[in-house]
Parts: structure tokens; sequence; C-alpha cells
């Protein structure tokens, strides 16, 4: 890696949004084991790099209201230290259990796996199946919307010119529920997902009060298999109608041939992952 | 006009003065100001084998950039032990066979000392996830599983993380 | 029952002072407190840093190089191209000791016109920083025109093919006729055939390839490099047109070679630079440079037709091996002979016929990697004999009972191996060592066990005149040197040898130092490869340490008015056997053998065993001088419905005739077998017109810490190797039976065999779909 470039160094979510958005911008440094990469391939050849690593703000873990929010900079190892997040996140546990590797997880940050864009982010099912919203700050405020309505395409997002990820929160799930992930990669350790599966159910009353799918791997960015969610809500499941749920969102997902898996097995994969988490999740719900 | 800088990296204990630019990752800051123990395996991250303790924590350097660190202290495997004064990772690799080639084994015992420091009484899995990042093509882990979790029981006996 | 064949034993020391122990390796402080120089930290001031530009389309024409931009950069100090360099070709045959004819295996140093296969050299560029070097490299522009190209063997052997080497694409033929398999099979109650294909697979050394070169005041080109084969010195000075005794190799530790640093890497693109700008040169490969950089793994199509009686006989065997060589012949003849002569794998096979060829195409070009084609053919016979048991409704392991290969038996070129064939012992232990089998469950996983025993030889081919060299000495303070050119790839090549020494001499292992590798200062061992630096190597070094103790004994016998036979020595103490009180330090001994003027080291040179090259007909004769045997067995389960595989249980027994270190031993096992695991389930080399896309170590996938299960080791010591001790070796064998007995224990658990290889999620969910499909 030999191009050169200016980084700056902000202590404060303010500086750093300031020197984003003035007439040189310049591109975010999170926890850098995508950018670095990024960079060395020559895929990014930034002239300016804001490092956000100073800015104590964003990082963190906070819960109260019934609500948990983390802040963009937390790292994937805070995730895993975190009882909170055990607690009200299991899926979000599971990924980063089997995130990359030992330093990357105590490097890479929960807002720079968002941001990358890339289908395959393990962090990003897990908070979707969770109707995480994510806050955006820029120059002129904050915002915040679903996580869902945040990737508008294959690396592509609805963040501005110059605003940061500043933090995701969701609610804390109902008592009778289950979250949970399972990632699909062609070895156990260290590997880009093949195929990735959150799911979450809520059951109320002995029926499924509220089913999110969300899909990682399988499609330009990871999606919510809506669908496949709305046949299982209002409902009491069985073992016909999970299946035809897994069915139904093996055909929402829009999978490619790349040097990993064919899009035929990543839509069988989903098929038979979706059917065995919905099917452990209600089996252990009522 | 190469963006340089003189920067001061407080590698095991001692202060070197290195002068880079922006660019220069940890990795190569410290090979070239001398710390040949920290290893260049594939300088993408998948491979494990600079992996340094920052402020504590395992990284790999080929991931970090240089100027990051000022200010930080920053260990690598020479500075964890020596000869008269070995670290119990640094016996036991040696004493139980865990070092074959040798190129993954700087990386290897770094990540492990951070891996026993957040939690010094691990399960093998715990180790397994732990090492996860450190690729080794010559020792398929067992040994390297046994040595860890026999430094783990010494560190224990010895009262607490060092 | 053959005297060879004694009594069982796990691996037990019985009458050693230091061999057998599994002492801490003298290489394993430098390593864990970091303070081990690899090849890559040596630096000297003034040096240049190097950079390779290589072709990125695997057939074409070189139309034209633009070197100007990058010439004029500030800090770019010399860029070489093929028109820069004479007609002289780098040889890439084995390296010979005695000047053996070579094969016309000749590659081009750098392109000058024609580009064989992605990534082929083409210019060399250094400069005085890294930073400039890599720039200089992005600004070298090139103009290639794709030529048609072929990418696959069995495409590259029809006639109109374009033709990559030779006048057909097929490099090397190998025959081995044993009796009349036509006929034996055409009796045969059944006959069971199978056609089992074998990837690439990239070595994946942890330490990318790496040297720095210079030319010191004799004119010497100095290399410090990581290598498997210092003798190499030899073909670099005929490349780079000096003689002989001006290349000087200087070998460090090597971070892993597996057959990957058993070619010249590096060298002669830094000789060149060296001798070119008469600075020093520094070339580090980066990993994806390293992929593209060396030989890969050969793959093979092996066709195999057996035939079977009902009770469980194999009586014929018909072969038909394709390996893909590649774009250059390298080692391609070697391994497709070693393959040939494993063909039938440790089995009594009496009518027998096997057809190799080695094919080129526009592929990497494919050269040595542990195994060596012993592997491959592991691959295949080793399922075929599960499928072959099935055919006939027979218990997989009473069919191999029936068939192992006894001590005193003649292999597939008729020759017997000399020591003991423990296979069915082995093969016994480590299906025991399985334990009870796991419940089985109602869920989609579902859990099998294989088997797959092995024969691998041990020492190079013995037409080879194979030799090795060791020095061994005492100080006069009791202190010992072993020199030896003997590279240390990490199985502790050369904390063996001290232990050899040591225990010759009686005394411990911290009393010796080893110096290796050096082509000019080391006598010279050969090669780390075909494990053979034990039993050469270790050979040698016992004889010297002998030599050195015979004269000491008959001195220190003098004193105590006995035999020298009467004498023994160890633990650094001298004393006569039968009445130990009589002794002294061996310190005190060594003073009075110096003051006598008694030479107290010695040059020793072990000579393999010779033969006749193979019939080229029949492929009778000696191959090896000698063959490792035993088994590995697995507990696997598979995901029926994800397809995805997680290996339990992984147990191995070898008989390695002597353990000189048995943690040593140990470590090379569980490393063999996270080679194989990986060779058999995630390692992929996937290539677009022979473009290679899995380019980096995450889309290459090896087993990490969480893919490997713990490997117990079984280790059988018969004392029967020509080895020093009655060792064998391990090297390679601990990697070759691993894969099939992986997919034997695929097919076990879900009903069907895959029968290529990696054995991926996508191929056994593809596989178990088609068996739905079928019913």
């Amino acid at each position: 890696m030999y191009e050169e470039f200016d980084l700056e160094t902000p202590a404060q979510l303010e500086d750093a949004l300031r020197v984003l958005s003035d007439s040189r911008g310049g591109t975010p440094l999170a926890g850098g084991t995508n950018l670095i990469v990024d960079m060395r391939a020559g895929r990014e050849r930034p002239e300016r790099i804001v490092t956000l690593g100073n800015i104590g703000e964003l990082r963190g873990i906070a819960t109260g209201d019934g609500r948990t929010r983390i802040g963009s900079m937390t790292t994937v190892s805070d995730l895993l230290r975190a009882p909170e997040i055990a607690r009200d996140a299991p899926s979000l546990v599971d990924a980063a259990k089997l995130f990359a590797g030992q330093m990357v997880r105590n490097t890479a940050t929960l807002g720079g796996n968002i941001a990358c864009g890339s289908p395959a982010a393990d962090l990003v099912p897990p908070l979707m199946s969770l109707d995480a919203e994510i806050t955006l700050a820029g120059t002129s405020g904050m915002r915040t919307l679903p996580l869902a309505d945040y990737f508008r395409g294959y690396k592509q997002d609805v963040r501005e010119a110059g605003e940061l990820i500043v933090d995701i929160a969701w609610n804390r799930l109902p008592t009778k529920s289950v979250n949970t992930f399972y990632k699909l990669a062609r070895r156990r350790g260290d590997a880009i997902t093949v195929t990735g599966l959150a799911v979450t159910l809520c059951v109320a009353k002995g029926r499924c009060a509220r089913a999110r799918i969300a899909l990682g791997a399988v499609s330009p960015t990871v999606i919510r298999a809506r669908k496949a969610e709305a046949m299982l809500e209002g409902k009491v499941l069985d073992a016909e109608l999970i299946d035809a749920t897994a069915g139904q969102a093996a055909r929402e997902c829009s999978p490619i041939d790349d040097l990993r898996a064919s899009a035929e097995y990543r839509r069988h994969a989903v098929r038979v992952l979706t059917r065995r988490l919905v099917s452990t999740a209600w089996y252990t719900l009522v | 006009m190469p963006n340089e800088k003189t920067i001061i990296l407080r590698v095991n204990g001692r202060d070197d003065e290195v002068h880079v630019p922006s660019h220069r990752t940890l990795l190569e800051a410290l090979r070239t100001s001398g710390h040949m123990d920290v290893k260049c395996g594939c300088e993408k991250g998948d491979c494990g084998a600079c992996a340094v303790l920052v402020d504590g924590l395992a990284v790999d350097s080929c991931l970090t950039l240089a100027w990051t660190c000022e200010g930080k202290e920053i260990t690598t495997v020479a500075g964890l032990g020596t000869t008269e004064n070995p670290h119990p990772l640094q016996t036991a690799f040696k004493d139980l066979g865990a070092a074959q080639c040798g190129f993954c084994t700087p990386g290897m015992i770094m990540a492990a000392k951070c891996m026993l420091d957040d939690n010094p009484d691990p399960s093998e899995e715990d180790v397994r996830m732990g090492l996860a990042g450190n690729l080794c093509r010559c020792t398929g882990y067992t040994k390297i599983f046994d040595a860890v979790l026999e430094a783990a029981t010494v560190m224990r006996k010895e009262g607490g993380p060092s | 029952m053959s005297a060879l064949d004694q009594q069982v034993q796990p691996a037990g020391n019985v009458r050693f002072s230091q061999v057998g122990k599994p002492l801490p390796r003298t290489d394993a402080a430098g390593k864990v407190f970091g303070k081990t120089p690899f090849a890559g930290d040596y630096v000297m001031p003034g040096m240049l840093h190097m950079r390779v530009v290589r072709a990125d389309i695997a057939s074409a024409r070189l139309v034209r190089l633009n070197v100007e931009k990058a010439r004029a950069l500030d800090g770019v100090v010399c860029i070489l191209a093929g028109s820069d360099l004479p007609d002289r070709t780098a040889a890439t045959d084995i390296p010979g000791q005695t000047g053996q004819k070579r094969l016309d295996t000749g590659q081009q140093i750098l392109v000058k016109e024609r580009v064989r296969y992605f990534g082929e050299p083409l210019a060399l560029v250094a400069a005085t920083t890294r930073d400039i070097a890599d720039r200089a490299h992005d600004l070298v522009t090139f103009e290639l025109e794709p030529l048609p190209g072929v990418y696959d063997p069995l495409e590259a052997l029809k006639p109109g093919a374009p033709v990559v080497q030779g006048a057909n694409n097929v490099v090397a033929e190998r025959r081995i006729r044993k009796g009349d398999a036509a006929t034996a099979l055409a009796k045969a109650d059944v006959v069971v055939e199978n056609t089992y294909r074998t990837p690439f697979q990239e070595h994946a050394f942890l330490e990318p390839e790496v040297g720095l070169a210079w030319v010191d005041d004799n004119e010497v080109v100095n290399i410090r490099v990581c290598t498997q084969v210092i003798e190499h010195f030899r073909a670099i000075a005929d490349a780079i047109g000096v003689p002989h005794n001006k290349v000087r190799i200087r070998g460090s530790l090597v971070g892993g070679g597996f057959g990957g640093k058993e070619d010249v890497t590096v060298e002669t693109y830094l000789a060149l630079m060296a001798l070119h700008t008469g600075r020093p040169v520094r070339l580090e490969y980066s990993r994806e440079d390293s992929f593209v950089g060396h030989g890969k793994r050969h793959p093979f199509i092996l066709r195999y037709r057996t035939g079977i009686t009902r009770d469980g006989k194999i009586c014929g065997m018909d072969v038909d091996m394709i390996s893909d060589a590649g774009a250059y012949v390298f080692l391609s003849p070697y391994v497709l002979l070693y393959a040939a002569v494993a063909a039938p794998g440790p089995y009594r096979v009496d009518d027998l016929n096997v057809y190799a060829r080695a094919v080129a195409t526009n592929n990497m070009f494919s050269s040595a990697f542990r195994g060596f084609g012993g592997v491959q053919a592991c691959v295949a016979y080793e399922q075929q004999m599960d499928e072959a048991a099935k055919a006939i409704g027979m218990d997989r392991i009473e069919f191999r009972r029936r068939n192992f290969l006894k001590t005193g038996e003649p292999i597939s070129t008729g020759f017997v191996p000399p020591s003991a064939i423990w296979t069915e012992q082995c093969t016994n232990m480590a299906w025991e060592a399985l334990g009870a089998p796991a419940e089985p469950s109602d869920g989609p996983v579902r859990i099998g066990r294989g088997i797959a025993a092995y024969q691998q030889s041990y020492g190079r081919l013995t037409f080879l005149h194979d030799t090795s060299e060791a020095w061994v000495g005492v100080e006069v303070d009791g202190t010992v040197i072993v020199r030896s050119g003997v590279t240390d790839i990490g199985a502790g090549q050369t904390s063996a040898l001290g232990q050899i020494a040591v225990e010759t001499l009686g005394v411990t292992l911290d009393d010796v130092v080893i110096y290796n590798s050096d082509s000019a200062v080391t006598p010279l061992a050969g090669t780390t490869t075909a494990t053979r630096a034990l039993y050469m190597t270790g050979n040698a070094t016992r004889q010297a340490a002998e030599a050195v103790r015979a004269r000491f004994a008959e001195r220190v016998a003098k004193e105590f008015g006995v035999r020298p036979d009467e004498i023994d020595m160890a633990f650094n103490t001298v004393f006569v056997i039968d009445n130990p009180e009589k002794s002294m330090p061996f310190v005190d001994l060594v003073k009075l053998c110096a003051a006598d003027g008694i030479h107290r080291s010695e040059l020793a040179i072990f000579r393999a065993p010779f033969s006749d090259i193979l019939d080229p007909e029949t492929g009778q004769g000696q191959a090896h001088p000698d063959y490792v045997y035993g088994a590995h067995a697995v507990e696997v389960s598979v995901d029926a419905e994800t397809g995805e595989v997680r290996v339990l249980k992984s147990v191995a027994a070898h008989d390695v005739g002597q353990c000189i270190n048995p943690a040593a031993v140990e470590g090379q096992v569980e490393g063999g077998t996270q080679n194989g695991q990986g060779y058999a389930l995630s390692e992929e080399m996937l290539y677009e017109q022979g473009r290679l896309v899995t380019p980096t170590f995450s889309e290459y996938l090896m087993p990490t810490a969480m893919d490997m299960p713990r490997v117990e080791s079984i280790l059988l010591e018969s004392r029967s190797g020509i080895g020093p001790f009655g060792a064998k070796g391990i090297g390679e064998p601990a990697m070759t039976p691993v894969a099939p007995a992986i997919a034997n224990a695929i097919a076990d658990a879900i009903g069907v065999r895959i029968f290529e290889m990696p054995i991926t999620p996508e191929r056994i969910v593809s596989a178990l779909q088609e068996q739905r499909a079928a019913e």
C-alpha cells in the first residue's frame, strides 16, 4: 500500500462531521479491517481519512426503558463481552462468535460492518431480525430509520455525503421469544458467509405474534423475507406451514453463483435453514 | 511529497522513533525499526501471523496504521518474555512442541495472551475461538491447544494475568 | 511370520538416553522468543527492494512491455525483462548430487515471447524502497495477445488441442505391468470401476517466499533464502551464467515448505538483480505472488478397475492415471512415477496394470507437494477398497485384512521392502481407537466412520544415487557441533540430527549446536524432500558421531584396561558397562583425546541403495529404498441438509520404525492431518481459463483451529527401518491417508460417494439430491 493520504483524528463526533463535510471530504476509518484491505488492493484510494477511533462517545452499549443501544464504534469483541447483548440479542452473539478471528473481532466495529454494505456482513441479519433502527448524523442533524430501510443496493446505502452511523438500537424482545442466527460457510473458523440466517419468533397466547427472517449473503443486500414472515404471524405453526414458509423465504432471495457457492445451493440453504431455525424456535416456545 | 512525520512507538517498554508516512502499517513500521519477531504472512488480516498487542489488545498489525498507535503500548512476542524470564506461554509452546516451523508462533502466542487475559480459565472450545484467526500449516493445532491450556493452568496458579 | 514382525509395541524408548524422548527441540526457544531469523528478517544497508511483474492471462504472446514510465520513477534502479536476459533457461528438473542426466524441463526465466500460465513472470523491478518498487510495478504495462489455451488435461490430450509442451502435451508416461491383469479381471467375480478426481492444492506455508542476495568480495553471489534445497546453487549458477562455486545459498530456518519451496522460487531473480545492480537486493513475495509463484499439487484423474472374488480377494487391477502437469514440466515425471508405484496401495496385487500420463496444460505448473503422487493414489485406492468391500457385502476392515501386503512380500514393482509391513496392526489400532460409535440421531446429522491405509516411500528414487553428508565434532570442553547442509523446514530436521549425535556421544541435547543449510560451508546433505532427511542425514550424522565415539572409546578403554566394546557413554559420563564405578566425565576424556591428537571430528557420507531406473515397459525393479505403512481413521458428522461436515475424531497409527523425538513425530502427524483434512473438505483452487480466482487465504480455505479436532497419534516402532536406530520417516506419510479416510467416512455417513475433492457441502447436497431422484 503506497498511496498517500491525510489523516484526521477528531476527538468529538461534531469535529468528524465537520471535516467529512468540508470541501475536501474524506473517508471514515472505523476498525480498518475492510478499508485497509481495500486500500491495499487498490479498490479504495482515499486522499483523506478521518479516523473515528478517538471518538469515545461513539463506543459503548447502553440499556434503559426496554431499549438497547450500541454505539457504532463498539467492537465485535465488546459485543461478546457484554451481558446485555447475551441477554437481549442472542443472534448477535451467535454472529459475533463466528466473526472472523480474534484480532479482527478486537478491531472491527458494528458501524463498520454495516457501512461496508456487504450482503455477507454477519452483524446485519441479527440486527434486522430485532427490528433495529439505525441513527445517522450529519452536519444538518441526526436521523433515525429502520435498518431494513438503510440498504439501497449492493454496497449502496442511504447515507448522504458526510453522514456517519452513530448507533443501532432496538426494543427488547418480549419474554416468550427466540432470537437466533446461523452462519453457513465453507469452514467453521474465520470464513466469509455463504448463507446467513437470523430468525426472531415471539409467541403470545399460543400463536406466533412476531416473525422475523433476515437473510444474509443471498441477495444484493441483507433482506427480510417479508412474505415468509407474514405467513407465520398470527398463526399456530405446524410442520407443513413451516415448510411452506421456508419455501417462500427461498423464493424471496436472489442469490448469485460465486466462488464460494452456486445460487441454487444458496436457495436450498435458505429453505433448509429457515425451516430448521423456525421449527427449533417454535418448539422451544410452545 | 510524502506525508511523513516522526512518531514515537512505544514497543516492549522502549520508545522507537520512526519517520513514516500516513499509509505505513504498524507491521511495516515495526519491522523497519528492527522488530523482526513480528511476521508478515498475508498483509490482509487473513492469517494472524502479524498479531501484536496494542494497549493489551491483540490486533493484526497489517491492518493497523502506524500513526494511530502513537501513545499506545505495543507488545510483541520478544517483549512478552525472554530466555531469562519467559512467559508461561513461551515455556509451554517450547516444551510441548507447539512450534514447528515457528512462523505463526509469534502471532499465535500474542493472540493466546490476549485471550487468556480476557478469559483465564478457557475451555478448549474457547481456545479454538480465540485462535481461529491464526492460521498454522505445520502443527494441526493440537499441541497449540495443549500449550495454551497448560500456560493457563500455570498462570492461574501464579495468580492472575501477567 | 517374518523375523521383522516382532511383537507390536506402542512407542516407548527402551535403551536410549536422548533418542526417543520428547525433548524440547534445539530450535524451539528461538522461535518462541521471537529470536529466530527467517529469510525475510535479514537486511543490508543500501539494499534494493524487488517486485515481479506477472502476466495476467494464461496463454498469450507478449507483444509489448512498457517499462519506460517505471524506469523514469525516482528511486527505480533497474528493470529487467526477458529481452535483457541471454537465452538461458532455468532448469526445473530434480537436483541431483551426481549429475544424473536431466530431462529437458527448462523454463524461461522471464517471458521472452510466450506466456504459458497465469502469473508467469514478465519483468523484475528493483528500487530503493518498497513503496517505490510497488509504484514502479504498477507503472509497468504490457500488451498480451491471447492465444488459444487448454485448461483440462483430457482436452489437452485431444488431437488438435493447443500444444503447451513437447509434441502432444504428454510430458511423461509410466507403465507398470505385473502378471496378467486383463485375464484376472475377466475371471473376477466382481469388477468395481470408478474414476476419482483430485484437485490442485496450495502449500500455504505461512512464510511467503523471500530472499536477500548480494555479491561478495569473492564475486560469489550470496543468496539468503528460505528453501528446501540448497543444492539449487548449481542450477542457479547455470541460469545466471557463472561457475557453480560462485553461487552460495545461505538457507534460513524455513517457515514451512511442504514441497512448495523444493523448486527454485526467488533465487534466480535475486541473483540476476544482484549481479546487474551490484547492490544487495531483497525480494519478498506477497501472498498473492506466492499463490501463483510456485507449483501446486498435481490434479489427478484416476480410473480404477478392481477385480475381486466373492470371498474378498483382489484378483486383478487396472489403473489409468492422468495428471495435470500444468505449463512446465518441473517434477511431473517423478510425481507420476510415485503415483504409479503407489497405485495398488499396501495390498497384494499380483496381476496389475498401470498406465499413467502427465499432461501439460496452461494451468499453473504442478510440482512437489507432500506425498508427491502417493497422496493422490491413496485417495483413489482407499476409496476403491471401500467400494469393493461394499460390492461384495463385506466389512471394510475385513476386506483390507484379506489383502494387506505382509512383511517380506513384493510391492507393485516386484521390490520387497526391507522393513516390517505393519499395515494391519496400524489399521486395527486406529480403528479401535475411535471407540464406541456415537449414538445415531434421528435428525439430519448423520455420523460416519472411515479408515484409510497406505504405503508411502521414504528416501528418494534409488536411481538418483542419493547421498547425504554430515560432520560431527567435539570441542575441547566437551560440547558438540554438527554441520550439515540439511534444510530445516519446521519438522525438527536439525534438532533430530542433534539428538542422534548426542545419543551416540553420550551427552545431552543442551550440549550441541547445529549449523545447517549453507552450500559453501556445511557438507551437502541433499534435499529436505521425499521423507529423506532423517533417513539420509540422520544416518550420515550417526555414522560421523559413531566414528568419533569409536576413537574416544578406544582411548578410554586403554585408560580403564578394558575392550572398547565394554565402554558406554551417557549423560556426559563415560563408563565401563559391567563396572559403572569405573567412569570419568566425558569432558575429561575429550581433554585426554585432544592432548593425544586424536581426531575429534568426522565427516561422513551416507549412500542410499542404488538401482537402475524401473523397466520402462513393466515398471519392475526398485524405485525407492523403503516404505512406511500405517493408517488413519476418522469419525465425521454430515449435516445431510446443509452438507456441512465436521470431523469429530481423528486417529492416526503409523509404524515410524523408531521415534527420534516422539513429540516431533506427533507434531508431524497432527500437521499432516490438517493438510489432509483441508484437501478433503475445504481447500479449493478455482481457475477460470487458467486465471486463479482464489488468490488469498480468504478464498482458499485451510482448516483453522475451529475446524480441526484433536488428533490422536499411535506411534508404532518396529525398529526395522533403514534410517538411524531403525527409523523410517513420517513427513509425507502423516498426510497420505487422511483425505481418503474422511471421504470414506462421509460415504459411510450418507450412503453415497462423492468422487471428487474437495468434498464441499454443495457437492454433498447435490449428491444426496441425485440419489433421491434416482430412487
